[in-house]
């Protein structure tokens, strides 16, 4: 008799915390279960109350590592609560602020996080000794895209410059223009990653699912646009919770979600799957050296998707500065007139899809929030991945199937501490 | 002419409505004048016996007029006034005939019998009797007179700003979210020279934020680099009240232990000055004398509509002028103009002081127990508003930051201020200045009476800049000067200028120093023997203190326990009880530590000299005593009877055992040791210190008691002496605060207006009667 | 022997823990090279339980936490709370204005009772925490200011004075003056005034001075435009705890 007894508590090089359950006997699989036990940190009771002012920085507070991600969309929910269009300059820097994060994160994951299981070590450290040359790159990447976040927003964890209205700090086009060389510079760090990644070897699962984004006529989506489905097509954003349909699970503080099948898949990946050909030339390029092609039902993949699209927002970055020097930057009137109304703001965040959707009284006082965080969104995927790879890999040594199921759940690049919140809650 | 007419020249109108007055009561026919200009268009049409003229006067100049005055009715006596008098211009007056000088705030019975005199002298030669001390010194920056003014136009200076711009920093007067502030301009349109008041004062280019001291390296290539920053600089638009401001930093800084980083940068800024035609509400610089100078800058402008009137200050001023605009002399009218334009501005100010700005130190010393400090700063924040955006404030903390790899570093200084909490603060937790009130209270005394005592300069230039940031609205000195007001008759305090400009480059950098020898005294006490690494002796005085540095974790006052008469080594004997004594602590023979100093002014060897010395420690007050104790041994047959009286808290905690027992047998000296508490062991004296007092029979006529211990020992030591009729000068002790700079400027050792580490930390007891914080 | 170092995460955003690695290539080195870093699960997959220097990201809000980090105190030679969640108790305890169980049963309905959570609280609330890098989040030259300072045996030189001292520092314009109000009078200095230096104002998120004079604030927040109501609701947002407790 074989057993099978995995018991992995608080998976390693993710954010926040999960939980790996495997039980299997003679090859039959008794219990699967991957468990978010995260503490509930209730934002939707934080940010209920709060004057519209405060609401984008606690909103900010939901996640560390994509802060920009819930400012933006804070802001945009409550923008649209209240009827405010952004100006054309405040867009832009927006879109630059946003390709930032999408660069700093997406780094962090690729050769911090995942990257060291792909190089057979446990930690970035050991490589310091012997892939210096990659850790000083990633540091490089890394550090590039903080500036750039704190050249137009003061810092990149926890933004804060940007608010509803536009932006209370311009940068100077002199420090803009000095950043832009930078930026050159990392298209060519992130081909000699490119290059890297080449040579290692991804494991091969492959598992259809419906895939979610944002997609936008005019662009590869990152922050407007309308919900597609690879499954079902374009909704738009008022129609996010049946898209969503959160549920609860026992044992896991986490909502799961589904829409057209069993569970949905969102992120890099199934960005990639429902945007691909808005993808700009060089991220076109490295996305043929890497062997991505749409559509790609292997969950493995998302790193490289991810790597694919740093390169897209490097070089979109490099454009939009382009246009920012050639325009100007001008101070703006900031000032916003509040109003009762509700307002969805979405934005693709490095891990997914992202909802904020906001209630305000007269008074710009919130009254009710809701926010789908991406990772809620994979949970189940997760789940169904797992349920789909273990009986392939069943018959493997112990460690070895701990580590690949390790593996997948890194692969999603998961941010779990924001994902465990509540459902809806109205006060007033 | 009449007999007894008087004319009284001075722009500031209580002056010259107070001296009116008083002779007017004393019956004499008095007219007043408030300009040059004016006193000689009274001059061509009357004549005086006497005038009385102030050698500061806006336009015109004293001596200017002094000089007119001459040419046109030479038989007019002139008394020359002034708060500041200097060799120069007494030289001048006296060469232009001038009678006497008197020092404001004039006493009226001087003056009174002054012109008497005068009057009753006619026909005498004139002469000049000085009644001020004054030390004749080069001056710093080279202090020009304004002999006349000269036109350039806007686009002349447009000229000047844009060559400045190619040649060097230049910093100006902008807008900024409706307010103004200090910062690097590129263009002429980026100025605005007509504001009112900058939301931080242009000395944050002399005194920055932040800057580093020393750069220094550790371990086995241990250095210490001093560092300054010459980056040259020209500063466009200074209001006269930030020139004044700038005038004392040049004395703080300049005249004694010449700051090397202050100088470094002051000499390589140029300051082109602007008269305010636009005060803001909230300033009173005409209270303060600041509304105009004559001094102080490179260039000053006045608009007068089109052009600008610019007055030349310095050699580097009338270079600025002659390369890059077409100067000329100005016409009547334009005169007229500028004088019409700073009169307009004058009319424009809301605020001005009640009482005449000489009184304030008088006014401010009887005020000291007042209850407006407590009610004031019920809501004060504590947040140092005030101090950070004053022209005229200039305290400092050090401290030293390393790299990562720990082995190298710099020590650099940033602004810290009196009204923040800890200022006052020492390693042992204790706080000299806990609560808002004697912090507020303190912080108006610097500017009212400490700096105008100490430099001879204005303390407060009335800009009304911390009126503005006060949050809580209490911070104008205006206010409390007001509040505070009543009519004194006061005498002012001596003055002094700035001097010396050879910075002392060393001035904040430690010598290293090794440890030849450590000795434990008790578990928290240590003793350690140094050498400089250059052979050199410390030079000290007994009861002077030396800064000891282990980089990168700062820099401790610590006293000094051993006599300059032990050649080649000095002891210092150290408690641990914080960050930089830990980790001397931690140290073994052969380490190498940083030591400035001697700082002090050390026990009065002269005062001592020939008497008998009754020397009593508490505790580790025996630290710095030891070396005054040493010292007299040495140098035995210099004093009468020497008695040592040492306390300890118990056994366990006596200090320099060996030392003790020899004291003990050494015939040259009377020794007495006692504890608090005894043990099994301990044979001897059980009892506070102040109880082997009484036991000790002294000629209160010539003996001098050296006291030093903790602050709870002194006041009953005291009582036990003053029982023996010891009087007040022939009572000594060492006080502690904390001692940062060690050179009179980082400002965290003050008590009440003196500075420990300059003036003490050695006081008689006849001193701290009037220190009032030092009880 | 290089002191081994810990980072240990309980409810947070993890963003100090993030930024604690901003550094660039040179500073990796120079830490490493200084210390051990044995435990920091986000970041590596092994772990020891024998360390030195703890440091403590995010405030204590279920039971299950408590013990953990008494465990951890138990161990640990010195224990650094990191950011304003372990600091102060961070914006986690807005939560505690709103009744636990209330909250749990609209959410979770019957299976509220599976879900341990107690009012959010700092890390001091439950154990002896040595020294604290403060802000939300930390500024990572200040965390390496406390490193050094521990590796070179000095206590680490935090300032205790007000954001005002660094603002006027910063050359900034008083917010106070732009029509904005502020808690820098009450928060304690160390962030160098970014935020308002970025053109927002202080929302106190390094927690507040020793002994701030909070009704003075209250005053000046009321004659600057706020009411009572919203003066209190921004004192909340990083303030929870220390009103809470007071």
């Amino acid at each position: 008799m074989t057993q099978v007894n995995i018991n992995v508590h608080q998976v390693t090089r993710v954010e926040g915390h999960g939980n790996i359950v495997l039980n299997a006997r003679d090859g039959k699989i008794e219990e699967l279960r991957w468990e978010v036990p995260e503490s509930p940190r209730l934002f939707e009771v934080m940010l209920c109350g709060r004057y519209y002012v405060d609401a984008p920085i606690i909103a900010s507070r939901i996640c560390g590592i994509c802060s920009i991600s819930h400012t933006t969309a804070s802001i945009q929910a409550t923008e649209a609560a209240f009827g405010i269009q952004p100006s054309e300059q405040t867009i832009l820097l927006r879109k630059l602020l946003f390709n930032a994060e999408m660069l700093e994160s997406h780094i962090l994951h690729i050769l911090f996080l995942a990257a060291p299981d792909f190089l057979g070590v446990g930690s970035v450290f050991p490589l310091v000794e012997t892939h210096k040359d990659v850790v000083l790159m990633a540091l490089r990447l890394k550090k590039l895209a903080y500036n750039l976040a704190e050249l137009l927003a003061g810092r990149k964890t926890h933004p804060i410059s940007c608010m509803v209205g536009g932006f209370a700090k311009l940068p100077e086009l002199s420090e803009l223009k000095a950043i832009e060389a930078r930026l050159e510079q990392a298209l060519a760090d992130l081909d000699a990653t490119v290059e890297l990644f080449k040579t290692l070897s991804i494991p091969d699962f492959t598992r259809e699912t419906e895939y979610i984004a944002l997609k936008d006529p005019k662009e590869y989506a990152f922050i407007s646009g309308q919900i597609a489905s690879t499954d079902a097509g374009i909704a738009p954003l008022d129609k996010y919770l049946e898209v969503t349909n959160e549920f609860c699970v026992p044992h896991s503080t986490a909502k799961f979600t589904k829409n057209k099948r069993d569970s949905y898949m969102v992120g890099a990946l199934a960005r990639f799957n429902n945007n691909h050909d808005q993808l700009l030339p060089r991220a076109e390029t490295a996305a043929k050296e890497l062997g991505l092609s749409a559509p790609c039902h292997n969950p493995f993949m998302i790193t490289v998707a991810q790597l694919v699209e740093s390169v897209h927002a490097v070089e979109d970055s490099i454009n939009l500065v382009d246009q920012i020097l050639a325009r100007g930057l001008k101070e703006e009137n900031n000032g916003v007139q509040v109003r009762a109304g509700r307002g969805i703001g979405a934005v693709e965040a490095p891990r997914g899809i992202l909802f904020h959707d906001y209630t305000y009284d007269k008074n710009g006082t919130l009254t009710s929030a809701n926010c789908i965080i991406p990772t809620n969104q994979n949970h189940n995927n997760i789940q169904k991945d797992m349920e789909g790879l273990v009986p392939i890999i069943l018959g493997r040594p112990e460690d070895e199937i701990r580590h690949t199921l390790e593996m997948l759940v890194r692969a999603y690049d998961p941010c779990i501490s924001c994902s465990a919140h509540l459902l809806n809650l109205s006060f007033k | 002419m009449l007999e007894n007419s008087v004319l009284i020249v001075d722009d500031e109108p209580i002056v010259r409505e107070s001296i009116r007055d008083w002779l007017r009561d004393a019956g004499y026919q008095v007219a007043t004048a408030e300009s040059g200009e004016e006193a000689l268009e009274m001059i061509e049409k009357e004549d005086f016996s006497v005038m009385v003229l102030d050698i500061r006067l806006p336009g015109q100049t004293g001596i200017a007029v002094l000089k007119e005055v001459k040419a046109q009715r030479p038989w007019i006596k002139s008394i020359i006034i002034t708060a500041y008098p200097s060799a120069e211009t007494t030289t001048e007056a006296k060469k232009l005939g001038a009678i006497d000088y008197l020092i404001k705030p004039v006493a009226p019975d001087d003056l009174e019998s002054l012109i008497q005199e005068t009057l009753d002298s006619v026909g005498r030669e004139p002469t000049v009797i000085t009644a001020a001390e004054i030390r004749a010194k080069p001056p710093v920056v080279e202090v020009v007179e304004v002999k006349k003014s000269l036109v350039i136009t806007k686009d002349g200076l447009k000229s000047i700003v844009e060559s400045l711009v190619r040649e060097t920093e230049v910093v100006g007067v902008k807008s900024r979210h409706g307010k103004y502030v200090y910062d690097r301009i590129a263009t002429w349109e980026e100025l605005c020279l007509d504001y009112d008041v900058t939301v931080m004062p242009p000395t944050k280019y002399l005194l920055p934020a932040k800057e580093t001291l020393l750069k220094f390296k550790v371990g086995d290539e241990a250095q210490v680099e001093p560092m300054t920053e010459a980056l040259p600089r020209a500063i466009i638009g200074v209001h006269p009240y930030d020139v004044k401001a700038i005038e004392l930093l040049d004395e703080a800084f300049m005249a004694t232990n010449p700051d090397p980083n202050y100088i470094a940068r002051r000499q390589n800024t140029i300051i082109i000055a602007v008269d305010c035609l636009n005060p803001s509400p909230k300033s009173f610089a005409p209270s303060m004398d600041t509304r105009l100078t004559e001094t102080g800058f490179d260039l000053l402008l006045t608009d007068i509509g089109d052009d600008y009137m610019v007055a030349v200050g310095s050699e580097k001023g009338a270079e600025l002028l002659a390369k890059y605009a077409q100067a000329r002399e100005p016409t009547g009218s334009e005169i007229v103009r500028q004088k019409a334009a700073r009169d307009e501005a004058l009319a424009k100010y809301k605020l001005s002081l009640n009482v005449a700005k000489e009184r304030l130190p008088k006014l401010l010393e009887e005020s000291y127990d007042d209850p407006y400090w407590e009610s004031r700063t019920e809501a004060c924040l504590s947040c140092a508003s005030c101090v950070m955006v004053c022209p005229t404030c200039f305290c400092f903390d050090v401290h030293d930051e390393v790299s990562l790899s720990l082995k190298e570093g710099e020590r650099s200084r940033q602004w810290d201020g009196c009204m923040l909490v800890d200022f006052a603060k020492v390693a042992t937790g204790e706080n000299f200045r806990h609560d808002k009130a004697s912090r507020f209270r303190h912080r108006i005394f610097r500017k009212g009476k400490y700096i105008v005592e100490r430099y001879g300069m204005v303390g407060c230039v009335g800009c009304g800049r911390c009126a503005t940031a006060c949050l809580a609205d209490i911070a104008s000195p205006l206010e409390a000067f007001n509040a505070l007001a009543e009519s004194a008759g006061l005498k002012e305090a001596a003055t002094r200028k700035a001097m010396a400009v050879r910075p002392d480059t060393a001035l904040y950098a430690p010598r290293p120093a090794e440890l030849v020898k450590v000795d434990e005294l008790t578990p928290k006490e240590k003793v350690f023997e140094f050498r400089f690494k250059d052979g050199k002796a410390l030079g000290q005085r007994p009861g002077q203190f030396a800064e000891v540095s282990v980089m990168g974790i700062g820099e401790s006052p610590i006293s000094i326990s051993s006599s300059p008469t032990k050649d080649g080594t000095f002891q210092l004997a150290i408690r641990n009880v914080g960050n930089v004594t830990n980790a001397l602590h931690g140290l073994e023979k052969g380490a190498i530590v940083g030591v400035r100093g001697p700082f002090g002014n050390g026990f009065p060897l002269e005062a001592l000299e020939g008497k008998d010395v009754l020397l009593i420690a508490g505790g580790i007050g025996l630290f710095p005593l030891r070396s005054l104790v040493q010292y007299v041994l040495d140098r035995r047959s210099s004093f009468g009877r020497a008695v040592l009286l040492f306390g300890a808290r118990s056994p366990a905690e006596r200090l320099f055992l060996d030392e003790l027992a020899e004291w003990s047998r050494n015939p040259e000296i009377e020794f007495h040791e006692t504890v608090d508490r005894g043990d099994d062991s301990w044979q001897g004296n059980v009892g506070v210190i102040t109880t082997l007092i009484p036991k000790v029979d002294i000629d209160p006529r010539k003996t001098m008691a050296v006291v030093v211990g903790p602050p709870i020992m002194y006041r009953f030591v005291i009582g036990e002496l003053k029982k023996k009729d010891i009087p007040d000068e022939n009572i000594i002790m060492s006080l502690e605060r904390r001692m940062k700079c060690g050179v009179g400027k980082c400002g965290h050792c003050q008590i009440n207006g003196v500075y420990v580490c300059q003036e003490g930390p050695v006081f008689t007891l006849a001193q701290l009667r009037n220190l009032r914080e030092a009880v | 022997m290089k002191p081994k170092v810990a980072f240990f995460d309980f409810t947070g955003c993890e963003g100090c823990q993030l930024d604690a690695l901003n550094l660039d290539g040179e500073q990796v080195i120079d830490l490493l090279n200084a210390v051990d870093i044995v435990n920091f699960r986000e970041v590596k997959t092994e772990r020891d339980d024998d360390y030195d220097i703890a440091f403590i990201e995010g405030s204590i809000t279920r039971e299950s936490e408590i013990q953990r980090l008494q465990g951890i105190r138990d161990q640990a030679k010195v224990v650094v709370a990191l950011g304003a969640c372990a600091c102060i108790g961070g914006i986690n305890c807005l939560k505690n204005h709103v009744p636990m169980e209330e909250a749990l049963r609209t959410v979770y309905g019957k299976d509220a009772k599976y879900y341990d959570t107690i009012p959010a609280r700092p890390a001091d609330a439950v154990v002896t925490v040595d020294y604290y890098v403060r802000g939300c989040p930390i500024d990572t030259a200040e965390l390496l200011k406390v490193v050094k300072a521990l590796l070179l045996g000095k206590k680490p030189d935090i300032p205790s004075h007000p954001v005002c001292v660094e603002c006027k520092m910063a050359g900034n314009v008083c917010v106070f003056e732009r029509g904005m109000t502020c808690l820098g009078p009450v928060t304690r200095a160390g962030c160098n005034a970014i935020c308002v230096t970025s053109g927002r104002f202080c929302w106190g998120c390094r927690g507040l001075v020793d002994d701030p004079n909070i009704d003075s604030e209250k005053d000046i927040l009321q004659k600057y435009g706020l009411t009572v109501e919203q003066a209190v609701e921004r004192f909340k947002i990083y303030n929870t705890y220390a009103e809470v407790t007071k």
